[in-house]
């Protein structure tokens, strides 16, 4: 109570201090949601590629198909439980847009190696595509908000640009489900059967190929996997011997994967988080010129507590107290307007591709809150230092 | 029975390569309950006395007995124990925490006390016997030097001590507000058996006290005891 009555005091300096926390913590919030959001999407990454073994043609083979038997020959390595071959396609091909994040991409896959895969598909709306029928089609959740589409209606896809030529083919693919949001790539992804994903495949070919390739032959990718619990480690040993046993074709180590996707969410949270630091060091160092101020101006103060019987831990504490309160108030503010700002963005100004680009996370909120607190307490404990060390007799006589 | 015992007290300040011997091995007793005025010239000692009595400062050489307890060997930590059980101050400045109200300035010592809360009641009561129960939500700049000076006693007797020490209590008040307050801690020393120390220049007030020590250079020049036919 003592504490706010002396921030209260002094309004104008203590408003312009707790300002410089504020922005140092609205600045900590957004980038650290900003942050989050695409670690997020990273941690898709690392659970997807540190749970599969992604195959795709030898180094230096311009064309990135792969004949579809070599997933037999794949499934006889040891430590291979599943392979399943895999197409993916551009879902907006042509057509040039920023986005951070996975762009919208049609995936055609088996819908048994959904059994296999890290990631856990639940749906929204609506339910699986079936192994056997064609032209269904089910969206993630960004997708479907972009297209607003639900269950039951139909998309055509690949979707056409606007300046696409009359030649251009694309298919009516009807909504059967609708998948709840995963925060990472499927929430970009429209997965359609494998027969459709070979229909596409030949839509993509030259016209004077198409005849002579035959599609189900050929796939674009192949994803293996061990059984589950099996370690990165023996899944790049098992990447080893694909490579050794399997002639035309090359299995990438997950490890080297899942290390490029932490390697790039460290870099990306080191340089959020040195932004956001730079801000709080900024309202660090006002709050300790308050401080030193505030004992300056209270030293008789100081001696009247040490003369009724206040000990050193006893003065530390109040002035720490007080620069704690400081840090915190402007913490909770800050982390307020940075919450608002996140939501006005998603609310008023959301993404035309229906994507977020912010994640406020429980942990988000601990730190951002948590840090400012550190941050008055710290910058306190030298101020509070001072105070402490004053010598009662001089404090108590000066004017 | 002393309450308070000095034996041979001295406090010596460095300044370049001069000593001051500000207090020079001073002995004497202070009985339980008495009420004594110590005089003398700036620079005789005096304040050097009472903070050397109030555990503020820590003497060069000599023993301080408060209560049976040899003070001078006590940790920073154990001397704010005794200041926050065994002594009260009052200062001629006041010294009111101006963002505190009365009840609020009198229940600060309260706060370096186990379970101090408890005193709220007792502060309450004191308050009331300094005459400012209808100014217990005030602010110090709302109340005059006198009652200020009211709240600043109330306060150090908040916590129950042994010893009360006042520094010049009546330095920056009229006459007749002097008077009031030497009233006041006559009745507070008869009523609660409390050892009052009074420094001062006023010869009026210190003519008051049972017990009169003049210093000099640091030292005792005189020590007289007053017949107070009003105090017996």
């Amino acid at each position: 109570m003592e504490s706010f009555r002396n921030i209260w005091r002094h309004k104008l300096r203590s408003t312009l201090t707790i300002s410089g926390i504020v922005i140092g913590v609205w600045a900590l919030t957004t980038l650290g949601a900003f942050a989050e959001n695409f670690n997020a999407l990273l941690d898709g990454g690392v659970k997807y590629f540190g749970s599969s073994i992604q195959i795709g043609p030898p180094d230096g083979q311009s064309a990135p198909i792969l004949p579809i038997s070599k997933i037999d020959e794949i499934k006889q390595v040891q430590g291979v439980a599943a392979a399943f071959p895999g197409y993916t396609f551009p879902a907006k091909p042509g057509q040039l847009s920023f986005s951070i994040g996975v762009a919208d991409t049609i995936v055609a896959s088996d819908p048994a190696e959904a059994a296999w895969g890290a990631i856990r598909l639940s749906y929204a709306q609506g339910h699986a595509i079936g192994t056997a029928s064609q032209g269904e089609v089910v969206l993630g959740t960004t997708i479907a908000k972009e297209f607003k589409k639900q269950a039951g209606d139909s998309i055509d896809l690949p979707v056409k640009p606007p300046d696409a030529k009359s030649d251009f083919v694309n298919h009516s693919f009807k909504v059967v489900g609708v998948l709840n949001q995963t925060r990472t790539a499927p929430d970009n992804f429209a997965y359609i059967n494998l027969a459709d994903g070979q229909m596409l495949l030949k839509d993509s070919l030259p016209a004077s190929l198409q005849s002579s390739i035959d599609v189900t032959k050929i796939t674009l990718g192949i994803a293996a996997y061990a059984k589950r619990g099996t370690s990165l480690a023996e899944l790049d040993q098992t990447a080893d011997r694909i490579n050794a046993q399997v002639a035309g074709v090359k299995a990438i180590k997950p490890s080297i994967l899942v290390g490029a996707f932490k390697q790039f969410g460290t870099f990306f949270t080191g340089i959020t988080t040195v932004a956001a630091v730079i801000a709080l060091v900024v309202g660090l160092l006002s709050v300790i010129n308050t401080m030193f101020m505030a004992v300056a101006e209270r030293v008789r103060e100081i001696g009247l507590k040490k003369a009724v019987g206040a000990t050193t831990a006893n003065i530390m504490g109040e002035f720490l107290v007080e620069s704690t309160f400081i840090g915190l108030l402007g913490g909770l503010i800050g982390y307020g307007l940075g919450v608002l700002v996140v939501v006005v963005r998603n609310i008023f100004f959301p993404a035309a591709d229906g994507s977020t680009l912010f994640l406020i996370t429980p942990t988000l909120t601990a730190i951002a809150i948590g840090f400012a607190a550190v941050v008055g307490a710290v910058a306190g404990v030298l101020p509070a230092w001072r105070a402490a060390r004053l010598d009662p007799v001089i404090a108590l006589r000066n004017e | 029975m002393p309450g308070v015992q000095l034996v041979g007290l001295t406090k010596h300040y460095r300044r370049g390569s001069e000593i001051i011997k500000a207090l020079d091995g001073v002995t004497l007793d202070i009985d339980k309950g008495e009420f004594v005025a110590v005089v003398g010239r700036s620079g005789s000692g005096k304040t050097t006395l009472l903070d050397l009595l109030g555990l503020l400062l820590k003497p060069t050489a000599g023993r301080l007995i408060i209560d049976d307890v040899e003070t001078t060997r006590l940790s920073d930590r154990e001397r704010a124990h005794m200041r926050a059980h065994k002594v009260g101050f009052v200062f001629q400045e006041y010294n009111l925490l101006s963002g505190l109200n009365v009840l609020e300035n009198v229940m600060l010592p309260l706060r370096y006390v186990k379970n101090g809360s408890a005193g709220k009641q007792h502060a309450i009561e004191l308050i009331d016997r300094v005459g400012l129960s209808d100014r217990i939500k005030h602010r110090p700049a709302e109340l005059s030097g006198g009652q200020m000076q009211r709240v600043a006693i109330a306060r150090s007797m908040v916590n129950g001590p042994s010893l009360i020490l006042l520094d010049e209590p009546t330095g920056a008040v009229d006459t007749e507000t002097a008077q009031q307050l030497v009233e006041l801690l006559k009745r507070l020393n008869r009523e609660d058996r409390v050892t009052i120390v009074v420094v001062t220049h006023d010869t009026d007030i210190a003519a008051q006290a049972k017990r009169q020590i003049r210093l000099k250079d640091g030292n005792v020049l005189s020590d007289e005891r007053i017949e107070q036919p009003a105090l017996a």
